[in-house]
C-alpha cells in the first residue's frame, strides 16, 4: 500500500545533518541519492549543502562528496568525469548538486560551457530562490515581487525569475527537467533516466526554504506542491531543447494560497497578485504551446 | 559511526580535510519545540455507525483483500453484517468525509460484499473462552434481542431467547420485505448467533405461552419486543372489509400466506413500513397503487432513495394530504376521502399536527387500504414494576431499566425505527448486564467505550481499553489532504430493472465483486487511522520516521520537529505536541 | 632526441612525457602554442589524454581540481589575465593538496592591455602555495614540467612551470626530448594517498573549524619546507638519469664577486654573457640565478651570498608601494643575517621591453659606483 514500497530500500543520506528544520533540499538529496546509488560522487559548491553535508572530519552522505568553489560546479564535475574515465572508470556517475546562486548567477558560465560541450554528468539545481547560505539575498532565481534581503518590502525584485531551463533548452542538452520536493516519486525517475543518458542532463528541482521564503516549517512540502499545482512551478522534460513533455497538467488553482501562505509574499498587493496569475497563466500557455 | 572525533595530536590530523566519520552524533532531536506523535482519531463513519462497525478498519482490511478478517472485525461488534449490508439506512455514508471532496464511500455495499463472501465458508462452533455460570433471558429475538444475545454468548453467559413468533428475526423477518433483505441471509446469521450457543425458543410468547414469573430465574432479563403495535387512524370505516394495518400486512406474505391486495391499493403512511407496503403491494399484483402522507415530500420519514425506488416502480406518492373518512360499497373499501393539509407545530405528545386547507378535499378509489401511520411497543406483558413513560419501557442509555436486573433496548425502549439503532442498543444493554453480573457499573466506564459524541459504543474498546486518549476527536473534512486522492466517482451498484421487479420478490441491489468492492475501499480516506501509505516517511527531512512492521515510529534522537509529517499525513493520523523538557 | 623546437611545444613535449590524463585549458596570448601542439598531440593519440576546452581559466582550474582530486594527472597552462583568474582556485588546489601542474607564460595584466613579457601575474600568486619554477631555456622549461610532476606528487602540492612571454614561448631553441622509457622510469603513474572513491566514500575540503585549521596550513608549510630537498633530490636523479639538472639557484662566477646580479628568466641567459664580458676585463661581477621562488630557497641564498658585499636585482615585476618582489623576497632572506650584502633593487623589462646587455651594464655599473643605492627602487630604463 505504501507508496514508499517503490523506492529501493538504501539510505545515503544519514540523520544528524545540519539543514534547517522543514529543509526541502534534504528530501531532494535523499531521492536523488536513492536514484543513483552508491556508484556515485557529488561535487557540491558553496551553497546551503555544503553546510548540511556536515563539518570536517564528518560527512551527512554515504557517497563521496567533493566541496568546490561556488562557481564552478559544472567544471570541476567535468573535471571529475574526465579524471574518472581517465583512470579506467566509466561507470560512476557524477552529480553537479548546486544551489541557485551557483546555477543561475556565479555558475552560469561553468554551467553554460559544460552544456555546450555536453559534458557527461547530471546537473542538479536545488532551487531554494535566493541566496539562503547566506542569509535570503536575492539571486536571478528569485522571483517577480518577492521579498528578499536584498530587496526588501519597500524595493521588492523587479525581475521575473530567470527562465533556466530555456537557458538550458537553448543548448540543446539531451535532457532537461524541472522536479520538486513535493513530487519525489517524479524526482526520483527523472533521476534515474538521467543516469541512463550520456551527455548532459540538468534537473531544476524547487527547493522549499522555510527560513528564507517565511513560511512554518510544516508547510513546506504543502508549499513545493502548491508551487506545481498552481502551474507557477510546471513538471516538465525538455529533449534536446526541442521535445516538451509536460508531465502533470493540473486544473485551475489560483496563485493566491500558494502565495498567502509563505511571509516573503506578504507585502503582495491584490493587484500584485493578480499580475502574478496572469504572468503564470501566459507562461503555462506558452509552455503548453510547446508541447504539443 | 556515532562517536564525535577529536584530534589530540598533530600528527592525527590528516593533511587533507578528509572526512573520518558520519555526522549520527548529532542528536538534532535537541532543535525541537514541538513532537509530533502517531495518533489515532475517530473516523466520522464510526461515529456514525448505531452499531457501532469498526467501517474503517474492515475499509482498510478490503483493500488488502482480507475479507475473512473483515468479517471478523465487523463481527466483534456487529453480528449482522449481511443484514445492515442490505438494509441500513448507513448515516455512515452520509458523515462519509469524501461526500465532501466527490461522493461518499458505498460503505454498505462493501458491508455487503464481506458478509456474502463469508456465507460461501463453512461455519463453526465456536465454544466461549470463559463458561459462566449466569443465565441470562431476552424477550424478542429482533435485532436488539438478537445482538444483545450475541454479545453476551461471547462473553460465556448462557442466553435463552424467548420468541413470540414460530421464527426468529423480528421485524428482520417479518417487517422488512424479501426484495430488501432475503430470508436465506437473515437465517445464515442467526444460525451464526446460534452457534456461540445462544438458544432461541420460538412460539414462546411471554404472557401466554411462557409466564413472565417462569423468568425470574434468570439472573437477567432484557426486554427487546419491538414495537409491532400498529397505531389506529382513528377514522370512520377504519374497521371496514379490505383496511388492514402494515405490519400485518407484511407478516401475512413473510409467513407465506397467500396475499391479494387487489388491483387498487392505497397506502396511508409515509415511513419506511409505507414503501415496504407499497412496493410489496405491486409485487402481488396490484396495478395502481397510491402512498398518502401527512407530511410533505422531504419530510417523509421513510428513507429518501427509498421513496425513489417507490416512486420508479410505479407508486404514486402523495404528500401533505389527512385521510378523513372511508367508505365502503357492500361492506368492503371502496373509497377514500382525503384532504390537503399543511403540518403545524408538533402537539405537547410529539405527534404531528395537519392543518387542513379548506375546499382541497379528494378521493380516491381503493380495492384495499393499508394503514402504515406509525408502530409502537405492546408492553402489556410486562409485570407492574416495570417502570413505562410514555408508552416505552424506561431505560438509560446503557438499557438498564426499573426493578434490578431488568434491562430493555431496540424499539421497545425509544423509537429508533432502525436495525442499526436496534443493533447498538443491544449491545449497549449486553454490557450493561455483564457489569450488573459482574458487580460494577460506572458512567466512566460508559464513557470509555464512546466512539465520537453520537452515544455509538464499541465493545472492543470495553475489553481492550486502548492506549492514550479513549475517545479522539472526530476527523472533519478540513483534516484530510485532499491533494493525495484523485477524484473517483463511488463504484455503481446494478439494480434489477423495473421489468425485472414486478411480480418478483428477488432482492433488487446485487452486491459488489471483490475487485469492485477492493476499488471502492482504496477511496476510503481512512480518516484519523494510518493505513500505512508512507507519506510521513517519505518526507521527513532527517530520516527520523522509522518503518516498524507496516507501520511508522519516530527517532527522537533526530526528529527537528519540522511538522512535516503532520502535514502531509493525508489522514490526520499524526499529532503535533509541545515538546516538553 | 634532439631538435629545435619553440619553448611553449617544449612544454608541451614535456607534458606528453609525463603521461598527463586530464588537461583543460583556456586559450590566451602566450600561452596558446602549447594548448595547441596538446592538442594536436590529443588528436593524434601520441597523447591519450582528456584534453577539456573550457570556457575559461576558472573553469580551467576547477576542471583540473576535480580531475587532480579523482587520481588523474592533471595540466594546465595559463598566463596573465587567465591566471589572474584562476587566483581563487589555485588557493584552492594548493588547501586540497593537489599535485596540478600549470605551466604560466609570464605576461603582464592589464589595464592597458599588454600581451609581453612581465613576471606579476605569477608572482601575484606567491601566497597562493602552488611551488614555482622560473625557466631560463626552453630545455629547462621541458626538463621542469617533467621534475614538477613528481615533486608536486610527493608533497602534495602543485607546481607552477614558469616561462618569459614570447623571449621564451616563441623562440627556438634546441631542445633534447628525452625518450619515453627513461621518462617512464623516472615519474611512475600517479598514485595518490587520498583520493575521490566511491568504494571508499569520503567528504573533502568540508568546513573545517579554527581549532583544526591552524594545524592544517601548518602542515601546508612543513611540506613546503620539505619541497626544498624533494627537489634537490628530484633534480639530482634527473642529472643522473638524463645528465641535465638545475637545482633551485645556479651561482655563475661568482667567487670573489663585488657585485653579484641577481636574476630569473630569460635575463639570465643574456646576463651570462655580461658577466663573461665583465670577467674577460678582469672585474670580478657574477651571476645568481633564481629559478625556484616559492619556496624560497633562502638557506641557499644566505650560503651563496655569504661575503658579498652588493647584489643587484633584477625585477621584471614590481609590486606596487614596496617595489620589485624579488628583491623585497632576498631582502627578507638576509634581513637576519650579520654579514649580508646591499640590496640593489632594479625594475626593468615591464611590459616586455627588452632587457639588452647595456641595460645590465648599466645596473652593473651603477651598483659598483654607488656605496647604497640612492632609492628603494631604480628604474635603469626608464624614459627621463
Amino acid at each position: 500500500m505504501g507508496k514508499g514500497k517503490g523506492f529501493p530500500e538504501e539510505e545515503y543520506m544519514m540523520s544528524g545533518h545540519l539543514a534547517c528544520s522543514g529543509c526541502g533540499a534534504t528530501i531532494g538529496m535523499r531521492y536523488a541519492l536513492k536514484a543513483l546509488g552508491k556508484d556515485t560522487v557529488i561535487v557540491l559548491p558553496a551553497s546551503c549543502w555544503s553546510i548540511i553535508a556536515g563539518a570536517f572530519p564528518y560527512s551527512s552522505l554515504k557517497v563521496p562528496v567533493y566541496h568546490v568553489a561556488f562557481e564552478t560546479a559544472a567544471s570541476s564535475a567535468t573535471g571529475v568525469k574526465a579524471g574518472l574515465e581517465m583512470i579506467g572508470d566509466s561507470t560512476t556517475t557524477v552529480l553537479a548538486w548546486a544551489g541557485d546562486g551557483g546555477t543561475f548567477d556565479i555558475g552560469l558560465q561553468a554551467l553554460s560551457g559544460a552544456a555546450e560541450r555536453n559534458e557527461d554528468f547530471i546537473y542538479v539545481c536545488y532551487d531554494n530562490e535566493a541566496y539562503m547560505n547566506t542569509g535570503v539575498q536575492r539571486s536571478s532565481a528569485t522571483p517577480f515581487r518577492t521579498w528578499t534581503t536584498t530587496t526588501p518590502t519597500h524595493q521588492t525584485k523587479e525581475e521575473a525569475k530567470k527562465n533556466i531551463m530555456e537557458i538550458m533548452a537553448a543548448h540543446q542538452i539531451p535532457y532537461a527537467a524541472t522536479a520538486s520536493v513535493a513530487y519525489p516519486e517524479d524526482f526520483f525517475n527523472k533521476v534515474r533516466r538521467a543516469k541512463g543518458i550520456v551527455g548532459f542532463k540538468f534537473i531544476h528541482i524547487l527547493s522549499t526554504c522555510p527560513p528564507g521564503w517565511r513560511l512554518p516549517t510544516h508547510l513546506s512540502v504543502r508549499a513545493a506542491r502548491l508551487a506545481v499545482l498552481s502551474r507557477i512551478f510546471p513538471l516538465y522534460e525538455i529533449e534536446y531543447g526541442e521535445r516538451y513533455t509536460i508531465n502533470l497538467k493540473p486544473e485551475f488553482h489560483s496563485v493566491r494560497e500558494y502565495l498567502t501562505l509563505q511571509g516573503r509574499f506578504s507585502h503582495l498587493a491584490d493587484s500584485e497578485i493578480e499580475v502574478i496569475q496572469q504572468n503564470v497563466e501566459k507562461a503555462w500557455e506558452r509552455l503548453v504551446k510547446k508541447a504539443c | 559511526m556515532k562517536q564525535k572525533i577529536t584530534f589530540k595530536r598533530l600528527q592525527d590530523i590528516p593533511p587533507v580535510a578528509i572526512s573520518m566519520g558520519m555526522m549520527l552524533w548529532n542528536k538534532t532531536g535537541t532543535w525541537r519545540y514541538l513532537r509530533p506523535k502517531y495518533t489515532v482519531k475517530t473516523p466520522p463513519c464510526n461515529e456514525a455507525c448505531p452499531a457501532g462497525n469498526d467501517i474503517e478498519g474492515f475499509m482498510a482490511l478490503v483493500t488488502e483483500g482480507k475479507l475473512q478478517e473483515a468479517w471478523e472485525l465487523i463481527k466483534e461488534e456487529n453480528p449482522f453484517p449481511g443484514v445492515c449490508g442490505r438494509v441500513c439506512f448507513h448515516p455512515c455514508e452520509s458523515s462519509c468525509n469524501r461526500r465532501e471532496y466527490d461522493e461518499a464511500l458505498s460503505i454498505q455495499a462493501v458491508e455487503r460484499l464481506i458478509a456474502d463472501s463469508h456465507f460461501k465458508m463453512k461455519r463453526q462452533k465456536h465454544p466461549p473462552k470463559l463458561q459462566r455460570k449466569e443465565r441470562i433471558a431476552v424477550i424478542g429475538s429482533g435485532p436488539a434481542g438478537l445482538t444483545c444475545s450475541y454479545h453476551l454468548a461471547r462473553m460465556g453467559y448462557g442466553v435463552t431467547v424467548f420468541e413470540s413468533y414460530s421464527s426468529p428475526g423480528g421485524i428482520l423477518r417479518i417487517g422488512i420485505p424479501e426484495y430488501r433483505l432475503s430470508k436465506s441471509v437473515l437465517d445464515h446469521e442467526i444460525s451464526e448467533i446460534q452457534s456461540w450457543g445462544v438458544e432461541i425458543k420460538t412460539n414462546a410468547h411471554i404472557g401466554k405461552d411462557v409466564a413472565f414469573e417462569d423468568l425470574k430465574k434468570y439472573r437477567a432479563i432484557f426486554i427487546a419486543t419491538g414495537a409491532h403495535r400498529s397505531r389506529s387512524l382513528n377514522i370512520e370505516g377504519e374497521r371496514l372489509e379490505g383496511v388492514v394495518a402494515g405490519l400485518e400486512f407484511l407478516r401475512r406474505i413473510h409467513m407465506g400466506e397467500k396475499v391479494t391486495p387487489g388491483e387498487r391499493v392505497v397506502v396511508i403512511g409515509g415511513g419506511n413500513v409505507a414503501v415496504d407496503v407499497a412496493r410489496s403491494a405491486w409485487r402481488l399484483g396490484a396495478k395502481k397503487i397510491q402512498m398518502v402522507c401527512l407530511e410533505s415530500k422531504d419530510r417523509m420519514p421513510a428513507f429518501p432513495e427509498d421513496i425513489a425506488e417507490t416512486e420508479a416502480e410505479g407508486i404514486l406518492v402523495l404528500p401533505s394530504a389527512m385521510p378523513l373518512r372511508i367508505t365502503p360499497d357492500l361492506g368492503k373499501v371502496k373509497k377514500l376521502e382525503f384532504i390537503r393539509a399543511k403540518l403545524g407545530e408538533p402537539k405537547p405528545d410529539g405527534s404531528l399536527n395537519p392543518i387542513p386547507i379548506p375546499g382541497t378535499e379528494f378521493s380516491l378509489e381503493a380495492d384495499s387500504v393499508i394503514t402504515a401511520i406509525g408502530e409502537v411497543p405492546d408492553l402489556s406483558f410486562l409485570p407492574e414494576d416495570v417502570s413505562i413513560k410514555k408508552g416505552f419501557i424506561e431505560a438509560d442509555e446503557m438499557g438498564f431499566v426499573h426493578p434490578e436486573g431488568y434491562f430493555g433496548g431496540g424499539d421497545a425502549i425509544h423509537p429508533y425505527h432502525t436495525v442499526a439503532g436496534a443493533i447498538g442498543s443491544g449491545k449497549r444493554a449486553a454490557l450493561a448486564i455483564h457489569e450488573y453480573l459482574q458487580g460494577g457499573w460506572s458512567r466512566e466506564k460508559f464513557r470509555i467505550i464512546q466512539v465520537g459524541q453520537k452515544g455509538t459504543i464499541s465493545v472492543k474498546k470495553y475489553f481492550h481499553p486502548p492506549e492514550g486518549e479513549t475517545n479522539p476527536p472526530v476527523v472533519l473534512f478540513k483534516d484530510i489532504k485532499t491533494d493525495y486522492f484523485e477524484h473517483q466517482p463511488r463504484v455503481g451498484i446494478s439494480k434489477l430493472s423495473i421489468d425485472e421487479r414486478v411480480n418478483s420478490f428477488r432482492e433488487i441491489h446485487s452486491g459488489l465483486g471483490q475487485e469492485e468492492a477492493k476499488e471502492e475501499a482504496n477511496r476510503c480516506f481512512n480518516c484519523g487511522v494510518c493505513n500505512g501509505c508512507d507519506n510521513c516517511w517519505i518526507y521527513c527531512p532527517d530520516l527520523a520516521v522509522k518503518r516498524k512492521n507496516d507501520r511508522y515510529e519516530i527517532d527522537y534522537d533526530y526528529c527537528k520537529g519540522c511538522g512535516i509529517c503532520f502535514e502531509e499525513c493525508p489522514r490526520s493520523a499524526i499529532l503535533l505536541e509541545e515538546e516538553g523538557r | 632526441m634532439k631538435t629545435v623546437i619553440e619553448g611553449s611545444h617544449a612544454v608541451s613535449y614535456g607534458v606528453m612525457l609525463s603521461r598527463v590524463q586530464v588537461i583543460a585549458a583556456y586559450p590566451i596570448t602566450p600561452q596558446t602554442h602549447i594548448v595547441e601542439r596538446l592538442s594536436e598531440l590529443c588528436a593524434s593519440g601520441e597523447l591519450p589524454a582528456r584534453f577539456l576546452k573550457v570556457e575559461s581559466e576558472h573553469s580551467a582550474m576547477a576542471s583540473c581540481i576535480g580531475a587532480s582530486a579523482v587520481g588523474a594527472r592533471a595540466f594546465t597552462a595559463s598566463s596573465s589575465q587567465g591566471i589572474a583568474l584562476m587566483h581563487e582556485l589555485l588557493h584552492w588546489a594548493s588547501g586540497a593538496r593537489l599535485p596540478i601542474v600549470m605551466a604560466n607564460v609570464n605576461r603582464a595584466l592589464a589595464a592597458p592591455w599588454n600581451i609581453w613579457c612581465d613576471q606579476i601575474d605569477s608572482l601575484s600568486q606567491r601566497d597562493t602555495g602552488w611551488l614555482q619554477f622560473y625557466c631560463e631555456s626552453s630545455q629547462e622549461a621541458l626538463d621542469t614540467v617533467l621534475q614538477s610532476f613528481k615533486i608536486s606528487e610527493r608533497v602534495l602540492l602543485p607546481s607552477m612551470v614558469v616561462l618569459d612571454a614570447f623571449y621564451l614561448s616563441h623562440t627556438y631553441e634546441p631542445v633534447d626530448i628525452p625518450d619515453r622509457e627513461r621518462v617512464d622510469k623516472f615519474l611512475p603513474p600517479y598514485e595518490p594517498k587520498f583520493k575521490i572513491d566511491p568504494k571508499d566514500p569520503k567528504s573533502f575540503s568540508s568546513m573545517t573549524a579554527p581549532d583544526i585549521f591552524t594545524e592544517m596550513r601548518y602542515q601546508m608549510q612543513q611540506s613546503m619546507e620539505q619541497a626544498k630537498s624533494v627537489i634537490l633530490e628530484v633534480d639530482e636523479e634527473y642529472q643522473r638519469l638524463f645528465g641535465r639538472g638545475y637545482r633551485m639557484i645556479e651561482a655563475y662566477r661568482c667567487e670573489d664577486a663585488e657585485v653579484v646580479l641577481v636574476t630569473t628568466g630569460t635575463v639570465t641567459s643574456t646576463s651570462r654573457e655580461v658577466i663573461d664580458h665583465y670577467r674577460e676585463e678582469g672585474k670580478a661581477i657574477g651571476l645568481l640565478k633564481i629559478r625556484t621562488f616559492r619556496p624560497f630557497p633562502s638557506e641557499d641564498v644566505r650560503k651563496k651570498l655569504k661575503g658579498i658585499s652588493k647584489i643587484a636585482v633584477i625585477d621584471r615585476n614590481i609590486s606596487f608601494g614596496v617595489g620589485g618582489i624579488f628583491a623585497e623576497e632576498l631582502r627578507s632572506a638576509l634581513c637576519n643575517e650579520d654579514e649580508r650584502p646591499m640590496v640593489f633593487s632594479f625594475i626593468a623589462g615591464l611590459g616586455g621591453r627588452d632587457i639588452t646587455q647595456e641595460t645590465i651594464a648599466n645596473v652593473i655599473e651603477y651598483t659598483l659606483e654607488q656605496d647604497q643605492p640612492k632609492e628603494d627602487i631604480l628604474w635603469p630604463d626608464l624614459k627621463r
